[in-house]
């Protein structure tokens, strides 16, 4: 993409949300290869059943709301990467991805209360009229609610980068999520790749032609003009997908075959996370 | 608008499925009721279309992007259960491999864009769109505030769910998930959708509409168009004139408002929100008023003229606010928003001391929106001068946070560099 952009001085006017937009999409793509890439990779998570791993994964994610500690929450944060680490996801990109996004969402909107919440000051720096005063209490929450997302994108990060798509979704089953459901799930995580990819092709196609400036109703026409035709294709797509599925002999009822088997290590993990899940919540009675 | 892991207590989250489930279980029967096996394509392939739409960028007035939910969208095409799993579908997809949304706080993030969203939406097209024919701007024009309106009940929605947040758990003194009250999260939450990302989403809905009734009419007539295209319905005359929708739209927001002034007064007609009406000099608010009148009938006009044309018509719109703005001078007490620490003392009893610190800020140089001129701001002054000073600070006002802001988005762009450097980077 750096390619399409690089090099010239923007024009005033320029399209920037069809370059936006291309991003975000090719973002999703190689997003895709590259976790199906790690998830295929022998590593400690990776040779996991995945029904343990996704349990696992909740119950240790419902621990980290449970948690009101610092402390713990920086041991689950350390166990997390230590399993990580045992599953050879690349150390920088793990903790990169989580920590330089968390603040921006979770960060800036947490500023204002450390300011706001009563309590006593941590320092009180007069600036002309106004009183830089943050109080304790709203910055061991702020702190507090920041690490608390970043260790739960943590572990869901970790979760989808260990296991292929098809297992995380056949796993779904384990909690009784209706197979329908899960079929519905699978074919639209297929879909989604070929619209992004008809959308890739037709917002480069428009960059491609577009010289000069076009003006802002313009773009908006042709943006759901763009949509009502997807929405259009779709259709056809169902259509066309339906009259496949019947030649195959679909007749509304759904048959999956799995050839899953819970190990004792499984066992063994699932409850080595449970238990250190209940230690963690247990001790924040105890920690500060 | 995704909800993360950690704004909500567990609890919260897992209580908001106890409304979220049944909904799903009963759009999967509904959908299947109509549409048999076709179900599992249609629905698939209309998660994906959700889902690429959610991607979309779309160019916002100001310069900026912002992107929608199509929600709206789909209940209008394919009915509201059908958008119920579409959206739903989309949105589990995006916590689960996109990282976009928490895994626990799907539930919660379900419930706001993916029931409410489309059902609200849905029902204020049909509100409005009253049996239009199918082809009518009125419809596009229906979906279009079907969206707006279902997205700002779902910004609602978020800010309730997190404002809820620090009076149910605290320890301390600090609290422990999402640390804004009611007070705070519903109004950051409306003010940002329903100035910004609502106004997309009801744009990207009336032109989507706009563009199927032009070119695909046949998908307009909700589910059972798919199987039976020759009962779509043609449409009948309107039955219902827009000017009764607008008039009972008034009358309910001014009963709505009527109702909740007398409950914060405490049932006195003369206490409405809590303030003392009988305060008020009548005849000179009247005079105010006639200045109002002639201050925007005379500048509204004169902006548009001068303004060079790309900003013509926003500028004039926030001329007009400006006009409008010492309105809020006739309310007694506390009526305008942005009271200052006294005010909110009086309000609420307490000041949170935060605040209290950082209103010294606000003192300066126009303290109260008003000039510091006595013929303006002198406590006997008429109202009317008073007036006159807000309008002439408030356009002084927007003069200087335009000017500023152009100066920044001249100085980013005039260096040739952060801006592209750091799309380079994003794209």
């Amino acid at each position: 993409m750096t390619a399409l952009v690089a090099g010239r001085k923007p024009i005033e006017g320029r399209i920037g949300w069809l370059e936006r937009t291309v991003g975000g999409i090719t973002a999703n793509i190689e997003h895709a290869v590259f976790t199906e890439r790690h998830a295929r990779s022998a590593g400690w998570l990776q040779a996991r059943d995945p029904r343990a791993k996704l349990v696992g994964f909740l119950v240790a994610i419902v621990a980290t709301s449970l948690v009101g500690s610092l402390v713990a929450l920086a041991l689950l944060y350390g166990a997390v990467l230590a399993a990580a680490r045992a599953s050879r996801v690349p150390f920088g990109f793990f903790v990169k991805r989580v920590w330089l996004g968390i603040p921006f969402f979770a960060g800036i909107v947490v500023v204002p209360a450390i300011f706001f919440v009563p309590g006593d000051r941590v320092f009180d720096l007069a600036v002309g009229p106004a009183h830089l005063a943050p109080s304790w209490n709203g910055l061991v929450g702020g702190v507090l609610l920041v690490s608390r997302v970043g260790v739960s994108v943590s572990l869901a990060v970790l979760l989808v980068v260990t296991t292929p798509w098809a297992d995380l979704l056949k796993s779904l089953r384990a909690l009784r999520t209706p197979q329908v459901f899960v079929l519905v799930l699978s074919m639209t995580y297929r879909y989604i790749f070929l619209f992004l990819h008809t959308t890739n092709g037709i917002l480069l196609a428009r960059k491609s032609r577009s010289v000069g400036r076009s003006s802002g109703g313009e773009q908006r026409r042709w943006i759901t003009g763009t949509m009502g035709n997807l929405m259009s294709r779709a259709f056809k797509m169902s259509n066309d997908v339906y009259a496949a599925m019947l030649a195959r002999g679909f007749t509304g009822e759904v048959r999956v075959y799995s050839t899953y088997r819970m190990r004792a290590t499984d066992w063994l993990s699932l409850g080595g996370v449970a238990a250190v899940s209940v230690a963690v919540v247990l001790a924040t009675r105890v920690l500060p | 608008m995704h909800i993360p892991d950690g704004y909500l207590a567990p609890a919260v989250a897992m209580a908001l499925a106890v409304p979220t489930v049944p909904a799903w279980g009963l759009a999967t029967q509904r959908v299947k009721k109509v549409l048999n096996n076709r179900t599992v394509p249609l629905l698939a392939i209309f998660s994906a279309l959700s889902f690429t739409i959610m991607m979309f960028n779309i160019p916002v007035p100001g310069g900026t992007t912002a992107h929608g939910v199509g929600g709206t969208l789909i209940a209008v095409v394919l009915g509201p259960w059908a958008a119920v799993i579409a959206v739903s579908t989309a949105l589990i997809l995006q916590a689960l491999f996109f990282g976009d949304g928490g895994v626990l706080a799907i539930f919660a993030n379900c419930l706001n864009m993916a029931i409410i969203l489309p059902f609200v939406g849905y029902a204020t097209y049909r509100l409005i769109a009253a049996g239009a024919p199918t082809l009518s701007t009125r419809r596009a024009i229906a979906a279009g505030i079907g969206a707006y309106v279902g997205i700002s009940v779902s910004a609602l929605a978020v800010g309730i769910e997190l404002g809820i947040e620090p009076l149910l758990f605290s320890s301390g003194g600090h609290a422990l998930y999402s640390p804004y009250g009611l007070r705070e999260a519903i109004p950051a939450m409306l003010a940002a959708h329903m100035l910004g990302a609502s106004i997309v989403e009801g744009l990207i809905t009336g032109l989507g509409v706009a563009y199927l009734q032009r070119r695909h009419p046949e998908y307009l007539t909700s589910l059972r168009g798919i199987f039976a295209p020759e009962e779509a319905a043609a449409g009948r005359p309107s039955q219902r004139p827009l000017w009764q929708i607008v008039l009972a739209t008034v009358v309910v927001a001014v009963a709505v408002l009527g109702a909740i002034g007398l409950v914060e007064g405490g049932g006195d007609p003369n206490r409405m929100f809590n303030a003392d009406w009988s305060a008020v000099d009548w005849p000179s608010v009247g005079s105010m008023l006639l200045v109002t009148a002639i201050a925007g009938v005379v500048l509204v006009p004169v902006t548009y003229l001068l303004l060079p044309r790309s900003i013509k018509r926003i500028g004039s719109a926030f001329v007009a606010l400006a006009v409008v703005a010492p309105l809020g001078l006739i309310a007694p007490g506390f009526a305008y928003g942005e009271g200052g620490a006294h005010d909110v003392k009086a309000a609420f009893g307490y000041v949170p001391t935060g605040l209290q610190d950082l209103s010294g800020i606000f003192a300066a140089p126009m303290s109260e929106y008003n000039l510091p001129l006595p013929f303006f701001s002198d406590a006997n002054a008429p109202l009317w001068h008073a007036g006159i000073g807000y309008e002439i600070a408030g356009v002084l006002g927007i003069l200087a946070v335009g000017g500023v802001t152009y100066l920044i988005a001249r100085l980013l762009r005039g260096s040739g560099g952060p801006t592209s450097v750091a799309e380079e980077a994003g794209s």
